[in-house]
């Protein structure tokens, strides 16, 4: 589903945020990606729809392949469409009710008649509990309220796999609940999501797969229980220790 | 000296008729101002490798100096160089000169709007595949809007008081008017007195509809 091969990002002259990444991932996996911060764990997820541009190396979604080496705009917009992304901040249309926000993909990328977008929208609004929310424009909504709909927004174009760059982080702790509640239940339908968290205790319980990255790169990668619950490696050890006191 | 309010009643219609000269200098080069003002706020916006170097010099170089001198420059200056502008006539040079100068403030109101949509929700819209213009014009400019017309209107009053400077080229408009009349009958005190009720009036409506529109863009979107 997803492959990426010989992946690195540098930044400036020698700031290497990422070396040499190698990737799998399965349909159906549950990926949580865990590490220190500015260890490039955000970085390799948007590497993954090009919103960071990766220095060397190939990623493949779907059926789209995009070398950093030679690439076109159109090669790279095909390769976006095949994922959807939750961001930290939301990022909703702030132009948008949240009905719209759902929609504006539906319409403008995959040309669907409004009709149909709507039904679409408010189905996936549903899903996450927007419903009643529909017509508000994102100022009028918290912010668990605001990620929800940026998840039913992710749904809408029915990605190959959801890329959650740390959806909790800048969330109320009292809000948080809602919106991991949400990733849960997509976790549950088993769609194909690669999340990158500070949730230690969530990606325990949701993640089938758990990938621990320190200094650019993938330093451990197994199953929750090989990795949160049995760590052999010190440095996972220590991160671990650290951020469960 | 005294003021003669009975010469300021009656001038002041006189004066006031001239109106329609200030109004439509004014209006012109609003079009004209927009129109610079938004191509040059998307040449600099997308980046025009070139263009928006030379756009950020001539936009300094507007801001730099005095509109009355750009006038001079321009119709005095500028027309041993050119027999369109030699035989231009000064209302059009007027017009022409205030576009120019309003289009280089309207061009950074324009940018500072376009850049003021967050990065995030451009990111989105391109995670989601949309491309380069449908993210501008569904999502960018529909927000930038609602940020620019405030100081748009701004730039509009601004600019309506710029027209006076017409007169220096010998346009009869209100100012122009103004002065001719005053010159006649020495009474400059009363005439230059009709010029500032005037233009105190018409800013005085164009205020308060920026009030209104102030608040529509406030809760427009919330």
């Amino acid at each position: 589903m997803v492959e990426v091969t010989g992946l690195s990002k540098t930044f400036g002259k020698d700031t290497e945020v990422l070396k040499d990444i190698n990737l799998k991932i399965k349909k159906n996996e549950v990926v949580a990606i865990l590490g220190p911060s500015g260890t490039g764990k955000s970085t390799l997820l948007r590497c993954l729809n090009y919103l960071c541009e990766p220095t060397t190396g190939t990623v493949r979604v779907g059926n789209v392949t995009v070398d950093a080496a030679h690439h076109t705009r159109q090669e790279v917009r095909n390769l976006r469409r095949q994922s959807a992304m939750v961001f930290q901040g939301y990022n909703l249309f702030k132009n948008k009710t949240a009905k719209e926000n759902v929609m504006e993909a539906l319409v403008t990328v995959q040309k669907k008649p409004k009709a149909e977008a709507e039904q679409i929208a408010l189905k996936l609004l549903e899903k996450v509990g927007m419903l009643e929310r529909k017509d508000f424009y994102p100022a009028k909504m918290s912010g668990g309220q605001q990620q929800r709909v940026g998840i039913a927004r992710a749904l809408a174009v029915n990605p190959d796999v959801l890329l959650f760059d740390e959806p909790t982080s800048a969330l109320d702790p009292e809000l948080v609940g809602e919106v991991l509640n949400t990733i849960k239940q997509l976790a549950e339908e088993d769609t194909t999501m690669i999340l990158v968290t500070h949730e230690i205790r969530f990606a325990r319980n949701v993640a089938t797969r758990i990938i621990f990255m320190d200094g650019g790169q993938i330093v451990v990668d197994g199953t929750p229980e090989e990795v949160i619950d049995h760590p052999e490696n010190p440095r996972l050890r220590q991160f671990l220790n650290f951020v469960t006191k | 000296m005294k003021f003669n309010w009975e010469y300021f009643f009656q001038t002041l219609p006189y004066v006031a008729s001239k109106l329609n000269i200030t109004l439509s200098l004014t209006i012109i080069s609003a079009i004209f101002s927009l129109i610079i003002g938004m191509v040059f706020a998307l040449i600099s916006y997308y980046k025009v490798v070139g263009l928006s170097q030379l756009l950020k010099v001539w936009v300094s170089f507007i801001r730099g100096t005095p509109v009355a001198t750009q006038l001079f420059f321009f119709y005095y200056g500028l027309a041993n160089l050119s027999s369109w502008i030699l035989n231009m006539s000064p209302t059009v040079a007027v017009a022409v000169i205030m576009s120019l100068n309003m289009g280089a403030f309207v061009s950074e109101t324009i940018r500072g709007s376009l850049i003021s949509v967050d990065e995030g929700q451009r990111e989105a819209a391109m995670s989601l595949g949309m491309s380069g213009w449908q993210m501008t014009s569904r999502i960018v400019i529909p927000q930038a809007i609602r940020v620019a017309l405030p100081p748009l209107f701004n730039d509009l009053i601004n600019l309506f008081k710029m027209s006076s400077l017409a007169f220096l080229v010998g346009v009869r408009d209100v100012m122009g008017a103004a002065k001719i009349e005053g010159a006649n009958t020495f009474q400059f005190f009363e005439c230059y007195a009709c010029v500032m009720l005037i233009y105190w009036v018409i800013t005085l409506i164009l205020t308060a509809f920026q009030k209104v529109l102030e608040k529509r863009c406030d809760s427009i979107y919330a």
